[in-house]
């Protein structure tokens, strides 16, 4: 077993594991351009089959491509900071320095999350302490034990520790808070709280990436064009897919704009197919048996609810598209519960958005209209806004804040000579 | 409607157990199609379900392949109901912790006479027919005479066909808590100690207001011919960590009684007339009015023998409400589909805990919660 990660039951371990994580930051620094180089060798040896198929890792992969992050560091810690270099502003110098230990909370259901959420405290030259949800475990353990082995000179190895204890355990958690110098905790609106209110010292940073949901939708001449629509099909099934539909960024609902003259029908089925297809590439592994009872409850719900209201799914949970018309974002359900509306207008549904929406995935025939759509939904509180089939595409701002530079301290040194 | 009676009524009137599992899936199948499109046609929103079921119920060759509703539907705002309104007789509330919506059950007369039978059926194959002294476990005016009838209500009126006399041995406290009425009690261990008795109450009741404080004072109540029955759930029991060993010990010990008196049965509202016993064996066994179908999360398919699922009950008795196929927020384990050791035919299954909730989480949970909990 990799020693990155273990099991803790002991408070005691957590302050000795945040005190000799500190004593390594202090022997040596990491620049971003050092660490890029053991992500690099890290990506390729998620390749192999003992790693490949977990849900994810190819996300995780080409989050790791040096194509990926160096645009990512360039524009979150300034030029030059690839080498850990100064780079001059006026007469001072500027440069970033990580904050310290950066203790990671991150999401259970998420197989990567706990990865994702460390490379970017790694990036800023951090040390991490990271929880480990215990369901996640065995792939996690899994996953870093990939990068134990490409870390030849140990680079990160040294700046990492993976700790594996139960969230009940309040002793663990707050030795985990007070070892820390910054937080980057996702999850569930009662899990965050219950991580915010651990005591964490006063200096400590702390990044939030609270729960939210995401919205699809398309104007009538995507929807409607038989060049595209199959392929506008397969995008939204493989955003689905991902992650399950849990993500933040995971589509619940598709609006569809109407079109004189036009049915959705068409359409729906072709999406089915794209489901059906979808589903046979990435059959799923196993449910919780709580989310089955809810899949199936969303299905009679809805079509109970109103006899206008159809729906499409198989005998099993796999996926489910719930059709009908509407502007208001139905209760999501995920598990590849997709809510399909026809709204009159799409700004009808955007000007319904929220804070609440991380994500909207669009798809829309004309430049011009796109830009106000798009507008529209960052005044309501949207995040993020791209194109179907990108809306998991991990790229800073995220939740509209920077990944790597919440945790480092930009230094600046105006010289005394001159 | 008269023909549909008709035929559910000659299958009450069976032997419970005494249908093999291709047995009752025949004398089921048939029945259950014609209720659900007797359904359909009392409720479009029904219709409009059964009309997007992936098999085409007319065409399905299971029990298992016909549409089934969650029975979290039965929770809506106004009950789900095939009757209209001035036929209501009754409406079953179930337990529900705080917070929660409890199901509503609309019966009308006639399923509410079957679900008289059914209970009837079932436990005389547990306690014998004969009629016994009853006691309650329970504050009096548990079953009430309103037109609203709770969970526990339901049980206790539920086995009052088998009672000679009942006694009520709890009163409610001062501060809303019950208290045990030991005069009441104690006068009614004295009178019949030599005679059958019924004794019922919710598992956790009969716990704490009487095995506990019983047993703290070690009283015996020197009851040796009874049955105790009991159902409600462990949940707050193993809170109190109390399993079923320790739990049947305490009784029999109070009781002065033997262990095998007491006989755990899981019901719940939502499947009028219907309990599981436990047998010898410790399983439970549905009627030939009724089945089981203990359902693959994955795939929502049946399991095979050992295997855990999701519970979903099938019963032929309500004409009220649409209550013949209902998935649970239950699990269970499938023993056997047939050949139990205490003889009784058809699938024989063990109660495993609920179901845990599904959360929408966004990005996520801090606890991965993807196992069940009980």
């Amino acid at each position: 077993m990799s020693e990155l990660i273990r099991r803790i039951d002991n408070p005691e371990e957590i302050t000795v594991a945040g005190r000799e994580l500190r004593e390594n930051l202090r022997a040596a620094e990491a620049t971003p351009g050092r660490v890029l180089e053991v992500f690099e060798a890290w990506a390729a040896a998620l390749r192999e089959a003992e790693t490949a198929g977990i849900p994810g890792v190819q996300f995780l992969r080409i989050w790791l491509r040096r194509g990926t992050l160096e645009p990512i560091i360039a524009r979150e810690l300034g030029c030059g900071a690839l080498e850990g270099a100064w780079r001059e502003e006026g007469r001072a110098r500027l440069k970033a320095y990580p904050l310290g230990v950066v203790g990671h909370w991150p999401a259970g259901n998420i197989e990567i999350q706990p990865l994702l959420s460390m490379t970017c405290a790694l990036l800023g030259g951090n040390a991490c302490l990271v929880r480990v949800p215990g369901g996640l475990e065995d792939l996690t353990w899994r996953l870093i034990g990939k990068l134990d082995e490409s870390d030849g000179q140990g680079i990160l190895r040294k700046r990492i520790r993976m700790l594996v204890f139960d969230h009940g355990r309040r002793d663990l958690q707050e030795a985990m808070a007070r070892a820390v110098d910054g937080a980057m905790i996702w999850g569930g609106a009662e899990a965050v709280q219950q991580v915010r209110g651990l005591p964490f010292p006063h200096w400590a940073r702390l990044a939030v990436f609270g729960p939210r949901i995401s919205v699809a939708a398309m104007d009538a001449d995507s929807w409607c064009s038989r060049q595209e629509r199959e392929a506008w099909c397969r995008r939204i099934a493989r955003d689905v897919w991902q992650f399950d539909q849990q993500a933040c960024s995971s589509p619940q609902v598709l609006f569809l704009e109407r079109k004189a003259g036009q049915s959705c029908d068409e359409f729906v089925q072709l999406l089915k197919a794209a489901f059906e297809t979808e589903n046979r590439l990435r059959p799923r592994q196993a449910i919780p048996a709580g989310l089955t009872t809810a899949i199936c409850q969303a299905r009679a719900s809805w079509l109970l609810d109103d006899v206008a209201h159809r729906a499409l799914f198989p005998s099993a949970p796999d996926w489910t598209l719930l059709v009908g018309s509407g502007s208001e974002i139905p209760s999501p359900t995920q598990g590849k519960t997709l809510s399909v509306l026809e709204v009159d207008d799409l700004l009808e549904a955007i000007e319904k958005l929220d804070g609440n929406v991380q994500t909207l995935g669009l798809a829309m025939a004309e430049a011009g209209r796109e830009a106000r759509v798009a507008s529209e939904a960052a005044r309501r509180g949207v995040d993020r806004i791209v194109k179907l089939g990108r809306m998991h595409v991990f790229a800073p701002p995220w939740d509209g804040v920077d990944l790597i530079r919440p945790m480092v301290r930009m230094v600046r040194h105006v010289p005394s000579l001159g | 409607m008269d023909e549909l009676a008709t035929r559910i009524d000659r299958l009450l009137a069976m032997p419970p157990y005494s249908l093999a599992r291709e047995e009752r899936q025949a004398a089921l199948l048939e029945l259950l199609k014609d209720e659900l499109e007797y359904a359909c046609g009392r409720n479009r929103g029904l219709a409009n379900y059964v009309r997007h079921w992936p098999v085409e119920a007319r065409w399905a060759r299971r029990v298992a392949d016909l549409p089934y509703l969650p029975v979290g539907l039965l929770k809506r705002q106004p009950a789900l109901s095939l009757v209209e309104p001035q036929e209501i007789k009754r409406v079953l509330t179930s337990s529900s912790t705080t917070g929660q919506v409890p199901s509503r059950i609309a019966l009308d007369s006639s399923t509410a006479r079957r679900m008289t039978k059914g209970v009837v059926a079932i436990a005389q194959d547990f306690i014998g027919s004969a009629r016994r002294p009853y006691l309650v476990v329970d504050v009096p005016g548990s079953t009430g005479g309103g037109p609203e009838l709770g969970a526990r209500g339901a049980a206790i009126q539920g086995l009052q066909p088998f009672a000679s006399e009942v006694v009520y041995c709890l009163r409610p406290g001062q501060d809303g808590d019950l208290t045990l009425d030991r005069g009441q009690l104690l006068q009614f261990a004295e009178a019949r100690r030599r005679s059958p008795v019924l004794v019922y109450g919710f598992t956790y009741i009969l716990w704490r207001y009487l095995v506990k404080p019983l047993l703290a004072e070690k009283i015996c109540l020197g009851m040796a011919e009874l049955h105790i029955l009991h159902s409600g759930g462990w949940k707050l029991l193993q809170e109190e960590a109390v399993d079923k060993a320790t739990f049947n010990e305490g009784l029999a010990r109070v009781f002065g009684c033997s262990p095998d008196r007491v006989i755990d049965f899981y019901g719940m509202v939502e499947n009028v007339g219907v309990i599981y016993p436990d047998c010898a064996q410790g399983n439970k066994h549905v009627p030939a009015f009724a089945e089981v179908i203990v359902r693959d999360p994955l795939t929502l398919q049946p399991v095979r023998e050992g295997e855990v699922g999701i519970v979903q009950v099938c019963s032929v008795l309500p004409t009220s409400f649409p209550g013949h196929l209902l998935l649970t927020e239950d699990l269970a384990e499938v023993v056997a589909y047939d050949g139990c050791g205490c003889g009784r035919r058809g699938t024989c299954f063990r109660f495993m805990g609920r179901v845990a909730k599904a959360e929408v989480r966004g990005c996520g949970n801090i606890e991965p919660s993807r196992r069940e909990s009980n």
